[in-house]
């Protein structure tokens, strides 16, 4: 709901500061804003995790449901990621049903965990055609001030991987960890003033144009890839994005890493 | 297992979780936990988390929803669908709905809504982490918010519950006691004036039962007001 005017007045603003290779905050063209993460915060989830980039606070939490595997699948298991964008992160955000918006958002970061193959869907099947594990992913959002790609994709595979697959609480064992074996990171850049720049405050979504997101693995294997809003781009301006991904991608890695102990 | 068949209090009076009968679980207030918003507390009360973030007071949309005396005051209160062991569906359900009036109504006892007229205050309560008595939790949070966001209030309101399990009357259920309990008595409690903004119960109490819960409540909520008091004036409360 916000008045065009201050857009326009905000853009002109961001030309000038990219003009003299200024951003709003004083970060240069590919510097992030401080990220906090945090895992195993939540009592009641299977996994969790809480990311802060700046200003942007996010939650993610996972369950596990059973289901019936699909049936040109009968021995595997599924994954599900919803993004939340709850009226509580911003006065931008209004009640009611997911936005278009919100639905991107949470299609994009699962893209970018499913499509690593990280998760063995094989491995969560309890009974073949019979019973085999959901596993869900709900990221929410308490604080939007841009960029919640980013913290919404860290959190999620943060939080997959210290999930623990509660076998007693379906009487089916003992808990076991859920196996994740990658750790894909995405890395999303916002066309502001006129040139890309990494990990946009939500005043730098406002007065910016068109955004591009990458996911990477490890081996700088590309798993997802999103081009959202108006505005075109060149295929040097896309190769010097994934130059930039990759490195900070290993560094974002490096940080869920570090928090895990012996991995 | 039905009402009564598990031992929640043991010969010495001691509850699950090792408190007496009168005692309230550990509790933490941090303010401005949303930096986006006017105002924000983030409440800690046994493992129950609550976020509330309040917006305004600002133009009310559409126009229709405007008053032209006072402040419209929208309140939220909505669980995270990993918030509890089975994970809720997103979205309004019936529950969340009743929630949110009466805390609204609870919470329009004490603000001074006159002071905004055509506006809106949003007030929004997300529980993360639900352990029992989150609608005490969320509206003790929302309070302390708006006294964070500078809005002006005759005074806060504290919410607490007392129940009686095993026959025992006792102050602010956990999980466990709440799920076994025979009764439970939600109150909203204005520390300043002693006065109610909000009452709920449901179970069976004798009116011996009922007015021990009450005075447990009364009491609790002087206590719980002083932390509340003390987060305002330094930013955080057993932090």
């Amino acid at each position: 709901m916000s008045i065009p005017l201050v857009p326009q007045l905000l853009r002109s603003h961001l030309i000038e500061l990219a003009e003299n290779d200024q951003r709003l905050d004083g970060r240069g063209q590919w510097d992030g804003r401080e990220v906090q993460l945090e895992v195993g915060i939540l009592a009641n989830a299977e996994g969790s995790a809480k990311v802060r980039m700046g200003d942007t606070i996010v939650y993610a939490g996972v369950k596990f449901q059973t289901m019936t595997p699909y049936s040109d699948r009968p021995n595997q298991g599924g994954l599900m990621c919803s993004a939340e964008l709850r009226p509580v992160a911003g006065r931008q955000h209004e009640p009611g049903p997911p936005s278009p918006e919100s639905i991107e958002l949470g299609r994009v970061v699962d893209r970018g965990i499913r499509e690593s193959g990280c998760i063995d869907t094989e491995a969560l099947c309890i009974i073949p055609g019979e019973k085999a594990w959901q596993v869900i992913l709900d990221l929410y959002a308490i604080s939007d001030d841009g960029n919640l790609f980013d913290a919404f994709a860290l959190a999620g595979i943060a939080a997959l991987r210290n999930s623990v697959i509660p076998l007693a609480k379906f009487e089916l064992g003992e808990d076991i960890p859920l196996n994740v074996s990658k750790t894909p990171i995405m890395c999303s850049y916002h066309r502001v003033g006129g040139r890309y720049v990494y990990d946009a405050s939500g005043r730098e979504e406002l007065g910016g144009d068109e955004r591009i997101h990458i996911t990477l693995g490890a081996d700088a294997h590309v798993h997802s890839l999103q081009k959202g809003l108006k505005g075109t781009f060149t295929a040097g301006e896309f190769a010097d994005l994934m130059k930039q991904a990759r490195t900070k991608g290993d560094e974002l890695r490096d940080l869920v890493h570090s928090l895990e102990g012996g991995n | 297992m039905g009402y009564g068949d598990v031992q929640m209090i043991d010969e010495n009076g001691i509850r699950v979780d090792g408190r007496k009968a009168g005692d309230v679980r550990p509790i933490s207030i941090e303010l401005g936990v949303v930096p986006v918003a006017d105002g924000s507390c983030r409440m800690t009360w046994g493992t129950n988390e609550v976020i509330v973030a309040v917006y305004g007071p600002m133009e009310a949309h559409p126009r229709k929803i405007q008053r032209q005396d006072r402040a419209v005051l929208d309140v939220r209160y909505n669980m995270a669908p990993f918030s509890t062991s089975d994970r809720i569906r997103p979205g309004f359900n019936r529950r969340s709905r009743e929630i949110s009036k009466v805390t609204s109504d609870a919470l329009e006892s004490v603000v001074l809504l006159e002071l905004y007229p055509r506006s809106k205050i949003r007030v929004e309560i997300e529980i993360i982490c639900a352990e029992a008595g989150t609608r005490c939790v969320g509206l003790t949070a929302a309070s302390v918010a708006l006294a964070d966001a500078g809005i002006p209030m005759t005074d806060l309101v504290v919410s607490v519950a007392s129940g009686k399990i095993n026959g025992v009357v006792v102050c602010d259920l956990n999980k466990s006691e709440d799920n076994y309990g025979e009764a439970d008595l939600p109150m909203g409690i204005l520390p300043n004036s002693g006065e109610l903004s909000f009452l709920q119960m449901d179970g069976d109490l004798s009116q011996e039962e009922f007015q021990e819960a009450w005075d447990y409540n009364m009491e609790a909520a002087m206590v719980i007001g002083g932390y509340c008091a003390e987060a305002l004036k330094n930013g955080g409360y057993n932090l």
